[in-house]
């Protein structure tokens, strides 16, 4: 793990004139982009981006296709429901690393540092810059991703990880948003105080109850009142709605699991019914492994049941592994032994004892026909 | 029931046929082991329903009949007695054990509950030599597949009939092994029976001098039973069909490479413990008159050793696990081995040298990528 900036060299850069700036940037409906980046046909149409199993549920959706209701992780027969002309097509996670590669050449030629979110998304350490010179630097960013991948990115730039993210989702789609050093707090101020990290629909429904709905609101609670509120969490959280947030961009996190899970419309009854979306799980976690170099030893499914308790079980290689059947056929393995006597409300596939490298064993599996 | 018996014939006896209790199972009656008190002698029997063992030995029997005891309580106790006369009564809750001046009651459970010996049409029978027949379980069975998710066949052993040749298989899809033992009568009808892995393990550790009778019981119980002096073990054979592996046996050959099997040990040994610990990747180098054993780790260093070979063929680099090709060695009935190779990536033979051992004794190793 590297981590970029000390906290002393952090402090002492707050206090000067320049200051670390960060850059989130974000493709816009990246999946979906793609798709009518190479067919013609699609531009301008609302094209939805889902498997193709009966419980599939929209992975992305267009903007075209956004106008009507649908957004990701909607399930596809409700996203059907809302946009009934919305073009439907597969994934294709091969080409989407391919761009996902060649986007985040661009971001690295631009940063000091750059912490990758997901395929398409990144924080960006732009070094001790002025806002002025990160908007250029932003734009010139927004121009080779449009030039090497034919896609638009939005951008946002901040003192703070956070105010960058929350910048670049309001510039969307295509847009760049830059906050200015020391406004952090009135940008945020007027915003629902859901938009912070760390609140969810629950601690939301909390604060509506004690009449704050902003994040102004929040941010000017009295001490008191907020340890009252969240525990030693509340001062945390005023900074957080203040804007300061002195999280670093962190190059490589240390990833000790990959996992992937879905929660279901509607509980699921019977192992076979689970078995195409275990499938797809499997799938999509040995893609995540490749795409970061990674071998699994271990691969263990987690259940959620209708009564809301969690049931798991694992099993582990002698040879660490990446390839989707291999999992897949763990990942079976494993849901056949866990005992499901209600409906299903929650599969995950997830992956662990991750180790780096590629490989290295050949079987005679193939041969074998088994 | 009530008998007398030496204690130290009873000890051995229970605690052979506790090997297979399995101390966490839900099912209580499974932790115990059942006397069968009949005709001049006692059974002693223990199962966890995949294996069933049963020993017996020789009692003056005082009135027939069963009991149940605490497998591991019994056993810790009658390991701990001075070879005299044990005396035993038992009923379906209580049974007294009597030995010199030391007398014990354990609770025990209704013998109607101990699960009866699987029954059902009795097969095929055939004999082997219980020393060739350990021989060839030893050679084999460490290369079946303990990872659970590839299944229970190749959990198994393939124990393959024909004529008057027994041939055992174990594979895990990176190694196979394979054992040929002469059978004393021939067998009319070929026959392929996969049995797990730590059944054959329990015959070798069971089997005395003379001769292992086996007779299949078809049906739904589905079993292996081998005979051996005072023991009997069934095993439940696994359903399925186990990959061809002659496929896998490559015929085309054209590097040879022969080596005493206990330098090559030693190389491989101490190469393998500077072998970076991910694939314990060791290479061997074909080249000249001369083996080259390489290994290199980032963290411990680099290894070299040289080896005086007899070779034919081309040069070649090959690397393997060491792990795997140590345990191989380690399985090898002869001063020297023969190594035979076609390329780089693909799979190796193994085998002695004496043409004899040559004969029942082959290994097939899939190398590492470099």
């Amino acid at each position: 793990m590297q981590r970029h900036g000390d906290a002393a060299s952090r402090v002492r850069r707050r206090s000067g004139v320049l200051a670390t700036v960060i850059l989130h940037a974000d493709l816009d409906a990246f999946y979906a982009s793609i798709a009518q980046r190479d067919d013609p046909r699609l531009r301008g149409q609302p094209v939805i981006v889902a498997g193709s199993s009966r419980r599939a549920v929209v992975l992305t959706a267009s903007y075209e296709a956004r106008k009507s209701g649908v957004h990701s992780a909607m399930p596809l027969f409700m996203a059907r429901e809302r946009c009934p002309q919305a073009i439907v097509v597969p994934p294709d996670f091969a080409r989407y690393r391919a761009v996902h590669e060649s986007v985040f050449a661009v971001f690295k030629a631009h940063a000091r540092a750059v912490e990758g979110l997901s395929l398409d998304e990144a924080f960006l350490d732009l070094d001790d810059v002025t806002v002025p010179a990160a908007v250029l630097v932003g734009r010139r960013i927004k121009d080779e991703v449009r030039r090497e991948a034919g896609i638009t990115v939005s951008v946002g730039i901040a003192t703070g990880k956070m105010v960058a993210k929350i910048a670049s989702d309001d510039g969307k789609p295509d847009g760049l948003v830059a906050v200015a050093p020391g406004t952090e707090a009135s940008y945020l101020a007027p915003k629902p105080v859901r938009r912070l990290w760390g609140i969810g629909p629950k601690t939301e429904a909390r604060l509506r109850a004690q009449g704050i709905e902003r994040i102004g609101d929040l941010a000017s609670l009295p001490d008191e009142r907020l340890v009252a509120l969240f525990g030693a969490w509340g001062v945390e959280l005023r900074n957080l709605a203040l804007g300061i947030d002195p999280r670093p961009v962190v190059e490589e996190w240390e990833t000790r699991s990959i996992s992937t899970e879905e929660t279901f419309e509607h509980d699921v009854t019977g192992k076979a019914r689970l078995g195409d979306v275990l499938a797809s799980q499997a799938r999509e976690v040995a893609q995540r492994l490749r795409s970061q170099g990674l071998l699994a030893q271990t691969v263990g499914v987690k259940v959620k049941l209708a009564n809301r308790s969690v049931r798991g079980r694992q099993t582990s290689f002698v040879e660490a592994v990446d390839d989707a059947p291999t999992i897949e056929r763990a990942a079976w393995y494993c849901l056949e032994r866990i005992v499901l006597d209600k409906p299903v409300r929650l599969l995950g596939v997830r992956a662990t004892n991750l180790r780096a490298g590629d490989r290295r064993q050949t079987e005679f599996f193939d041969a074998l026909g088994t | 029931m009530k008998f007398t018996c030496n204690a130290k014939d009873m000890a051995s006896a229970v605690t052979s046929a506790s090997r297979v209790v399995n101390t966490h199972t839900t099912v209580p009656i499974l932790a115990n082991v059942l006397l069968d008190a009949k005709a001049g002698r006692v059974r002693v029997r223990a199962t966890d329903l995949e294996l069933t063992l049963e020993n017996s030995l020789a009692a003056e029997i005082h009135e027939e009949g069963q009991c149940t005891l605490p497998a591991r309580q019994f056993s810790g106790y009658l390991a701990n007695l001075p070879p005299a006369p044990l005396h035993v009564q038992g009923t379906n809750n209580r049974a007294t054990v009597k030995c010199e001046r030391s007398n014990y009651e354990f609770f025990t459970l209704p013998p109607a509950e101990f699960p009866p010996l699987p029954e059902g049409q009795s097969g095929v029978q055939f004999r082997v030599e219980a020393k060739a027949f350990r021989d060839a379980a030893n050679a084999v069975t460490f290369a079946a597949s303990n990872e659970e998710a590839r299944g229970a066949v190749l959990m198994g052993t393939l124990l393959e009939l024909a004529g008057s040749t027994l041939t055992v298989v174990a594979t895990d899809g990176y190694r196979l092994a394979r054992y040929r033992v002469p059978l004393p009568e021939p067998v009319r009808e070929p026959l392929k029976l996969i049995v797990p892995a730590r059944g054959l393990g329990e015959v070798v550790r069971t089997a005395g001098e003379g001769q292992i009778e086996a007779t299949v019981i078809g049906g739904q119980a589905n079993q292996l039973v081998f005979h051996t002096g005072d023991a009997k073990i069934s095993a439940r054979l696994v359903d399925g069909t186990y990959p061809n592996y002659q496929q896998v046996i490559p015929t085309d050959f054209d590097k040879k490479v022969v080596a005493s099997t206990q330098k090559l040990l030693g190389c491989l040994r101490r190469a393998g413990i500077v072998a970076d610990n991910r694939a314990s990747m060791v290479k061997l180098a074909l080249d000249g008159a001369s083996l080259v054993i390489t290994a290199s780790s980032d963290t411990t260093g680099n290894a070299y050793e040289e080896l005086d070979v007899e070779r034919t063929g081309d040069p070649l680099t090959i690397a393997f696990n060491s792990k795997f090709l140590i345990e191989i060695l380690n399985h090898i009935e002869s001063e020297t081995v023969t190594l035979e190779f076609a390329a780089a990536l693909r799979p190796a033979a193994i085998r002695p040298t004496d043409p004899a051992a040559a004969e029942r004794q082959l290994y097939i190793l899939m190398p590492l990528r470099q």
